[in-house]
């Protein structure tokens, strides 16, 4: 899975960067975006033992197993899944001599997750400016209304909130919060301290996922929180943020690291991590990451190495080409 | 002596005004580092600062202009005055906010004011409205009479200075920022700049001529290098020549590839001389 526009533009700079340094394009392209682990449709047909996903290469068949684990909202049975809803599946092959027999090792339905500012608060309901995103309508599940109080006290306007849920059609239901509240005014973080000598690199932090808006479903990038202000012709909104990366382009490369999985990937800068600049937050899945986002991971990247989207974020390292 | 505290707050005034209006201009924001403002409501901390940057430009300049009138001429009472209820309010509102927002700077001098407040932003504070205060009624400024009396007016300015810089921890900010230079990953460098160091370059004299045109077909940056790519004709084949150009500033080494266009090759360098790594 993979969008091809998208991996040709950063092929093509990795090319031509390869004609100036020569030294590491073979070693920036071994290990090219793709999610061959990750299918993302809508749900054609559920059955005990099977499921029918109708995706951008046509309907494909996966298996079900007793290990397999389905979110929709919560945990719950396969079969509580129903035609049309969205999904995405991580699979797996068994048989290496089998490629077309897949089983299906995670399956989550409706998930969605909107994270930015308050722009308007009606009691449970909410209207947030997603930063560069369409402003998005959030209605808090009241089983999880006391939940997502005590991670988010401030739940007016001006203040950041992330939370996951179930899309719906015009809103997500907020079941579950992604992360605690940073206690400051949306674009007001705190800044990062000043860098002695270079940036050093890999760069362990938090990745994050966002649902694609006017992004291919299937897309495999990431946003990144540091692109340089002259490809984006503006000051960086929310300051530099709370960690300090290198400034790079959309469509450069960088290897992610899920430190939690061990599984890694060399993903193109698809978008500006706007968002992700304004959350100084740590991701507390396997220990606590050293630093706040370092990567907005698209839904299947974030998929395919191996994170919970449920959970929110993953510990990463990530290794840009600088210097 | 009291005619001496007219060019020190001034001086306070100007600079203060200077240091945050740049940092306004730069951050297009007010947050808590423009100090008592921090506690105004959210929509209303960049008028307040932008109106205390206006009364600082106003306040300074007014008591230049007004340094030779007498003490009880309407117009130069009323800045010192004025100038008196500044500092004094000043002084007031960083008192309760050491109280409330502790950890909040005194934005007395826009980002370089980040120290939380303490108890010496305070008494400087305090200093410079009693310094005001004495020249309610003080002459106007005037030329030192003898040598000695000069002497003592410099001597005294310089006391006075030591003692403002000694109750200034923007002082150790100032210093720490000049000593200290973003790495050129994270400097913000624009196109026009990279485009001025290219074409400076000997890279480029070498290789315009095979260039179709002047224009970049393509920009981007990767952490200290920007990579400029422009089309070109080699050999009567199209190619892409890449320039990568380095950010670390003047004489930066400027460094260049090429590719046959609708290839995934890189071209042999035509001029590999040039290209010493």
């Amino acid at each position: 899975m993979g969008d091809s526009a998208s991996s040709d533009w950063h092929v093509r700079r990795s090319l031509l960067r390869a004609a100036v340094f020569g030294q590491d394009y073979e070693h920036w392209m071994r290990e090219p975006a793709a999610a061959p682990s990750v299918a993302i449709g809508m749900l054609v047909d559920v059955r005990e033992d099977s499921l029918v996903l109708d995706t951008d290469r046509g309907t494909e068949f996966f298996e079900l197993s007793p290990t397999t684990e389905t979110w929709l909202g919560a945990r719950t049975s396969p079969t509580a899944l129903r035609f049309g809803d969205p999904v995405i599946i991580r699979h797996r092959t068994p048989h290496t001599d089998l490629p077309e027999r897949r089983v299906a090792e995670r399956i989550w339905a409706r998930i969605g997750r909107v994270a930015g500012t308050i722009v308007d608060a009606y009691g449970s309901e909410f209207l947030v400016d997603a930063h560069g995103r369409d402003r998005q309508y959030i209605v808090v599940a009241p089983a999880a209304s006391r939940q997502i109080q005590v991670r988010f006290p401030r739940l007016a306007p001006g203040y950041l909130i992330d939370v996951i849920g179930t899309r719906h059609r015009d809103h997500l239901l907020a079941v579950t919060p992604a992360t605690a509240q940073p206690p400051y005014h949306a674009g007001h973080s705190p800044a990062p301290p000043m860098v002695n000598g270079h940036v050093a690199m890999p760069v362990s932090g938090s990745a994050v996922w966002h649902e694609p808006d006017g992004e291919p479903s299937g897309l495999l990038g990431l946003s990144y929180p540091a692109i340089d202000p002259e490809e984006t012709g503006t000051q960086p909104v929310g300051g530099t943020g709370c960690v300090r990366l290198p400034y790079l382009s959309l469509g450069s490369s960088v290897r992610i690291r899920n430190e939690c999985s061990g599984r890694a990937a060399m993903l193109p800068i698809t978008s500006e991590g706007v968002t992700a600049r304004q959350f100084c937050d740590r991701c507390v899945k396997c220990g606590t990451s050293p630093k706040g986002r370092v990567a907005d991971l698209t839904v299947a990247a974030f998929v395919e190495l191996g994170g919970s989207l449920e959970d929110g974020c993953f510990n990463a390292t990530l290794t840009t080409r600088t210097g | 002596m009291r005619e001496v505290q007219i060019p020190m707050l001034t001086a306070m005034l100007i600079t203060g005004f200077a240091a945050k209006s740049s940092y306004l201009m730069q951050t297009r924001t007010a947050d808590a580092r423009m100090g008592p403002t921090a506690t105004f409501p959210l929509g209303s901390r960049r008028p307040a600062a932008a109106a205390l940057c206006v009364i600082e430009l106003a306040l300074g300049t007014g008591l230049l202009l007004t340094a030779t009138y007498d003490w009880a001429s309407p117009v130069s009472l009323a800045v010192r005055v004025a100038v008196t209820l500044l500092f004094g309010t000043g002084a007031g509102a960083l008192w309760v906010m050491r109280a409330r927002r502790p950890e909040t700077g005194c934005g007395c001098f826009g980002e370089l004011s980040i120290t939380p407040v303490g108890w010496r932003v305070i008494v400087r504070a305090v200093l410079l409205c009693l310094a005001a205060l004495a020249l309610l009624d003080a002459p106007p400024l005037h030329m030192p009479a003898s040598a000695g009396q000069a002497w003592l007016t410099l001597g005294l300015i310089v006391g006075e200075i030591v003692v403002i810089m000694a109750l200034s921890p923007e002082v150790s900010q100032l210093m720490l920022r000049l000593s200290h230079a973003d790495p050129c990953e994270v400097r913000e460098v624009s196109a026009a700049r990279t485009q001025s160091a290219l074409h400076a370059s000997a890279m480029w004299r070498r290789y315009r001529r095979f260039l179709v045109t002047t224009d970049p077909a393509d920009i981007w940056r990767e952490g200290c290098w920007r990579f400029l790519v422009y089309p070109g004709v080699l050999s009567s084949r199209p190619v892409e020549v890449v320039f990568a150009v380095h950010l670390s500033g003047r004489g930066a080494p400027v460094r260049v590839g090429v590719v046959d266009t609708g290839t995934s090759l890189p071209r042999r360098d035509p001029l590999p001389l040039s290209n010493a790594v």
